[in-house]
């Protein structure tokens, strides 16, 4: 469901609108007076590198509010992290670092449970592992990139999540663009949630099969689309499809939802299509134990077919797994290409998992993991709710720690995030298309890493920017009902 | 002043060129700008009010011709250049034809001409001019031109 005040719909198209004429009438200008450059002799007969206008929506959109995006950081990624400065001469087309960094709050690294700064149990052991298997295994999982570390990996993130066996990859996105064409090819169905993610569109465009999507986190929309297309058959021979695979990730990275999995599984379940659960952001984040969104709504992780996740979020690391049956996992290693020819995960990196897995767990003999699961689930109730008051549209779940607070207009995205900059309050904002083009919006990503007062002062900072930049679209509480609010919370 | 909100499922087009025709307020906004583009001309060029709306349809003519029939592609080079071969208007919605905002978009170039005659007594040249301009756009938007390239034209 998608609620915007209607006169700010009419003032975004409008303003895109504007945008758009300015961006044409700038190109016009440049094609007529860049007519004498254009025929130069080198590059006579060539093809134009890009086609028509591909590049309008960089050069005339993007490279305007460039500063607001890609900022370099001099620090890890903790609750506080040092943003390089940047100036530009030219109007943001190029941006020169500076040597002075700025202490900023972080509100918009993936660090959910405070693994991405050095933490006490993990980086003496992950120091150890550098010293003794070096930065690099040099080699592909097959020939010599397999250590005792890679094993051990496998084995605990297969009884972490609850599969019987995992595979372990070195990045998020490959892992999965690599599978999906590896699990399904021409003659199957790939049916994926309408907001899933890039790195899944690439792998469902990849693997030849028919890629249909269903209205976003609709299980009765996902059984329509599921009789529909069970009956019509693959495309032109009307055959029965080879495979069905429905793709739902487990919290969405831009909207904070959690998916509805398990009626989306009873409905898998009822029309026998396998099902691919992609955990990126939920996976040691949500949950009693941090074992994601399966243990947080009560499924079974026997019901769902495959489980994918990534290390970068809730672990401080890199790469990706995908946990499964025995026989899956088994398939997936002598077919997978990000398995054969891509090089293995570095060691310390893998040794950083492990560690974290374990403090989650509790098996390094302390509950900091429980205490941390703890954390990230009150400040993220104790933030959303807050800025709720505040009269901020803010999207997701409550107990999700990704909620984007929605800013519509174009101009109030370099707005917002270089005013939030200026009281160094770092935070990360989204616009099309990775978004659809109304709904531009500010995305923050609470960690356990932030003390209550680190919290209050965002919210401080988050409050009088969205005051001055006017993105306080529904109607605040009035004040005495925030002060008992505060009162209860302490 | 109260706010009213506005609420829709999310439009399911994968093809973020043409999404956010999808939304709300889209219908409105269109109207609106032709409205404020004829205050615009009408006050800048101090012209009659019939070839003020003149201008503004063959204006109009021109524009949407280019960018909704001429222009092919998206503007942003995420899609890989699956619709490098289809401009915005055989995009709209997959190419399904005859649907609601289709109907809307076939139906104001026909009421700006109607508007545009009328103010105008239906004198030449401004007659003409504006019979041409809307006689293309319709036929351009027919269902039956769907990839149609007349002589290579636009091919």
């Amino acid at each position: 469901m998608v609620r915007l005040p209607y006169l700010t719909a009419l003032t975004t198209l409008f303003s895109y609108g504007l945008l758009f004429v300015f961006g044409q009438l700038r190109d016009f200008f440049r094609k007529i007076i860049d007519w004498s450059k254009s025929t130069s002799k080198g590059l006579k007969g060539y093809a134009p590198i890009c086609l028509g206008l591909e590049d309008f929506y960089t050069r005339r959109l993007y490279l305007r509010i460039q500063d607001c995006f890609s900022r370099p950081i001099a620090s890890a990624p903790d609750a506080w992290i040092d943003v390089v400065e940047r100036y530009s001469n030219d109007n943001n087309k190029t941006l020169h670092r500076t040597s002075n960094t700025t202490k900023c709050l972080n509100l918009g690294s993936y660090n959910y449970l405070g693994f991405a700064a050095a933490d006490e149990y993990c980086t003496p052991r992950v120091i150890e592992s550098l010293k003794k298997y070096s930065s690099s295994t040099c080699s592909i999982r097959v020939d010599g990139g397999t250590t005792d570390l890679h094993n051990e990996l496998e084995e605990l993130v297969a009884r972490f999540v609850g599969k019987p066996a995992a595979i372990t990859f070195g990045m998020g996105y490959v892992t999965n663009s690599a599978i999906i064409p590896i699990l399904i090819g021409k003659g199957g169905l790939i049916i994926s949630d309408s907001l899933n993610h890039n790195s899944i569109v690439n792998g469902a465009r990849g693997s030849g099969a028919a890629v249909r999507v269903f209205q976003h986190n609709n299980p009765s929309h996902l059984e329509e689309v599921l009789r529909e297309l069970i009956a019509e058959g693959q495309p032109r021979t009307h055959r029965p499809w080879k495979k069905i695979i429905v793709i739902v990730e487990g919290i969405y990275s831009m909207e904070g939802e959690l998916c509805q999995l398990p009626e989306i599984i009873s409905v898998c379940k009822k029309y026998k299509a396998y099902t691919y659960l992609d955990e990126a952001h939920s996976i040691g984040a949500v949950g009693k134990t941090g074992r994601g969104v399966c243990e947080l709504l009560g499924v079974d992780p026997a019901d769902v077919d495959i489980m994918m996740g990534t290390f970068t979020k809730s672990f401080g690391s890199c790469g990706g797994y995908i946990a499964a049956s025995k026989e899956i996992i088994q398939y997936l290693k002598y077919s997978c290409p990000a398995h054969l020819y891509a090089t293995s995960m570095s060691p310390p990196a893998v040794q950083q998992v492990i560690s974290a897995i374990k403090v989650i767990l509790g098996e390094d003999g302390s509950s900091r993991g429980a205490q941390k699961l703890a954390h990230i689930r009150e400040n993220s109730n104790f933030f959303r709710s807050e800025l709720q008051k505040m009269g901020f549209e803010v999207l997701g779940d409550s107990d999700s720690p990704v909620m984007p607070i929605m800013l519509y207009n174009p101009a109030k995205i370099p707005a917002f995030s270089r005013e939030c900059l200026k009281q160094n309050v770092a935070i990360v904002t989204v616009a099309f298309p990775a978004t659809p083009l109304l709904l531009a919006r500010a995305r923050i990503c609470i960690s356990a890493a932030h003390s209550k007062e680190d919290l209050i002062k965002g919210l401080e900072v988050i409050s009088k920017v969205g005051d001055l930049v006017g993105i306080k679209y529904f109607p605040a509480e009035p004040p005495n009902h925030q002060g008992q609010g505060h009162k209860k919370l302490e | 002043m109260a706010k009213l909100y506005a609420q829709t499922a999310p439009p399911m087009d994968m093809n973020k060129n043409t999404e956010w025709f999808l939304y709300p307020g889209v219908w409105t906004i269109y109207v609106l700008i032709l409205l404020l583009s004829w205050l615009l001309v009408f006050s800048v060029f101090g012209c009659t009010p019939g070839m003020a709306w003149t201008l503004v349809n063959l204006f109009h003519f021109a524009v949407t011709y280019y960018f909704f029939h001429w222009k092919k592609g998206t503007p942003f080079a995420e899609d890989q250049g699956i619709y490098n071969n289809l401009t915005w208007w055989e995009q709209m919605e997959n190419g399904k034809q005859l649907t609601r905002n289709r109907k809307f978009l076939t139906v104001v170039p026909v009421v700006l001409y109607l508007i545009a005659s009328h103010t105008t007594d239906y004198q030449h040249p401004m007659l003409f001019l504006n019979t041409i301009a809307v006689a293309i756009l319709e036929v351009a938007k027919f269902p039956n031109m769907h990839k149609v390239r007349i002589f290579g034209i636009n091919g």
